[in-house]
């Protein structure tokens, strides 16, 4: 098998185990796997930055968690449940966010736009954990989950856990199709040259400071989309959500699983889930156990899990 | 003469007390190859990047076929037709030659913000990329990742980069510093061949090479045009030989 069709084989039977997840229905196994689902569709948002236009963001949880607080605010405030309004809605508020947050921090380049993109996820995270309307540090539970309902009959209710679990399976499938197009497409490709060299993009007649904000809004439109989910499987949303150490666990799992890869971060959004979850029940100090795995990891397969999978399991 | 398809009116440019370029007014005719000399530091470069927009100039004035495009920046001279090739080999990295080609084939869409259909299903990129191959004459090594190639060959590919953007006029950077004989040469005959159909301005280190190209060369000292002539008329230069030849050629 050449490396593309392992990669292709690992995620057809990925999608078949997902499902198959749903068909047994155990309420564990759907909060753990949904909760792996939404990581993924997080880590693959950021993988088009770091992996992709070479740009390493802190401010990516900002726009996770602004999404999940608008959920949270156009339920509880305008009493809005149904998800063809709250969907859009909270999307173009994560969307809106990663223009306005992108467009000061690309101004900078190399590790002061870490450090820009690092100080608006610090502001943010202090703001929703001050300001009272948010729910302060305690953060909001949702009055109702999204539901979708035609002449009174329910269509989409996430307050199911099948439901909710199908739809984030949904979400997750269309995003990687999504990114995955968007890179062998004309703009994905400019990100390319880009993450090659900018100077020479430019000279070729690219303006690559908006394709950079693009990618920014794009991926920003995407977590924004994981943070709604998060918010609609837990129905709750509290300020961590949108600070840096989100941001900085997000960027560990997309390296462990290997930037560049889209596959990548997604195994390596499984891979932290879980140890997460299992590290936790081993020892009260699973961060230091993730810490270490993180460290073999990035010393002995610099490419992630990914370049495993590449190699075809062999060393 | 021919209609001048860039013309540099008093450009200027210092780096603190230092004139990189002082008031330089030179015009380049269309289709013809002219030639950008001088010993280091007579402030070649920074008139390339002037000319290119990677550089701001502080004075004077640079106008593309009648258009003033003093501020332009890199990607909209580009676009505008003008296309610069780099000295020091820039190839992305992680991609084929097909790919490089095919990216800098991109330019000819009226914008790259196309986001589902694949870039090579997109007729006239595929077109334009696939005959930049076959001028730069990689065609061989179409599938070869851009930081596998030799040194020459990534010159090569450099130069089909900016052929691929469909360039009215060529800035090529020091096509040949750091090639061995053969590679050159090759180059050169490369140069040669765009040279029929293309208007090139060309900074370059190596003698024979600008001597044997060129239909009228530059001689820069200083940040200042020393003398500007057919190579013939250069090389007969008194001035000229004192400034800059007597070193290299006794």
């Amino acid at each position: 098998m050449t490396a593309r069709q392992r990669v292709q084989a690992l995620l057809c039977a990925g999608a078949l185990a997902l499902l198959a997840v749903a068909a047994v229905g155990d309420r564990f196994w759907l909060q753990l796997f949904g909760k792996a689902m939404i990581t993924c569709i997080f880590a693959i948002s950021l993988d088009l930055l770091v992996g992709y236009a070479g740009l390493v963001s802190l401010a990516h949880a900002a726009f996770f968690g602004l999404s999940a607080y608008a959920l949270a605010g156009l339920t509880n405030r305008l009493q809005l449940v149904n998800p063809l309004l709250t969907l859009p809605l909270a999307l173009a508020a994560a969307a809106l966010a990663a223009l306005c947050i992108g467009w000061l921090s690309l101004r900078a380049a190399g590790v002061y736009f870490i450090m820009v993109t690092l100080a608006f996820t610090q502001m943010l995270f202090y703001l929703f954990s001050e300001a009272p309307w948010f729910g302060g540090s305690d953060g909001l539970y949702l009055s109702q989950k999204p539901l979708l309902s035609i002449l009174g009959r329910p269509l989409l209710d996430l307050g199911n856990r099948t439901a909710a679990y199908l739809f984030i399976f949904a979400a997750l499938v269309l995003s990687y199709f999504f990114l995955s197009r968007l890179l062998r497409a004309p703009f994905g490709r400019v990100l390319a040259g880009i993450r090659g060299n900018e100077q020479r993009t430019r000279a070729l007649g690219f303006s690559t400071a908006r394709y950079k904000l693009t990618a920014f809004v794009i991926a920003g439109a995407v977590a924004g989309l994981a943070g709604y989910l998060d918010a609609a499987l837990y129905g709750f949303v509290n300020p961590a959500e949108l600070g840096w150490r989100q941001s900085g666990l997000l960027l560990m799992t997309v390296l462990l699983g290997g930037r560049g890869t889209l596959y990548g971060p997604i195994l390596g959004a499984f891979l932290l889930t879980f140890l997460e979850h299992y590290g936790a029940r081993l020892t009260d100090h699973s961060s230091a156990l993730i810490g270490a795995v993180v460290i073999l990891v990035v010393l002995f397969l610099p490419r992630g899990v990914a370049g495993l999978v590449e190699r075809g399991g062999r060393g | 003469m021919a209609e001048p398809i860039l013309e540099l009116r008093g450009l200027s440019r210092r780096f603190g007390a230092l004139r990189a370029v002082d008031k330089v007014t030179l015009a380049f005719e269309r289709g013809r190859v002219h030639a950008v000399i001088g010993p280091n530091g007579a402030g070649k470069s920074t008139l390339l990047n002037l000319l290119s927009g990677e550089l701001r100039a502080d004075g004077g004035s640079v106008h593309f076929r009648g258009e003033d495009v003093t501020r332009a920046p890199p990607d909209r001279l580009s676009r505008l037709g003008i296309g610069r090739s780099f000295q020091t080999a820039t190839v992305l990295e992680g991609l084929t030659c097909e790919e490089t080609l095919r990216l800098a084939a991109q330019s000819c869409l009226r914008s790259s913000m196309r986001f589902f259909r694949p870039s090579d299903r997109y007729p006239e990129v595929n077109a334009r990329a696939e005959r930049a191959l076959g001028e730069c004459r990689m065609t061989a090594r179409r599938s070869a990742r851009a930081k596998d190639l030799s040194y020459g060959e990534q010159r090569q590919l450099e130069i089909g980069m900016v052929l691929a953007t469909s360039p009215q006029l060529l800035l090529l950077d020091e096509p040949l510093a750091g090639l061995g004989h053969d590679e050159a040469l090759a180059v050169v005959d490369l140069l040669r061949a765009i040279a029929v159909e293309h208007t090139l301005v060309l900074v370059e280190h190596d003698m024979d090479a600008v001597f044997s190209l060129a239909a009228a060369v530059t001689v820069l000292v200083n940040g200042k045009v020393l003398e500007t002539g057919t190579p013939a008329q250069i090389r007969a230069s008194p001035a000229v030989r004192e400034a800059y030849l007597g070193e290299e050629e006794p």
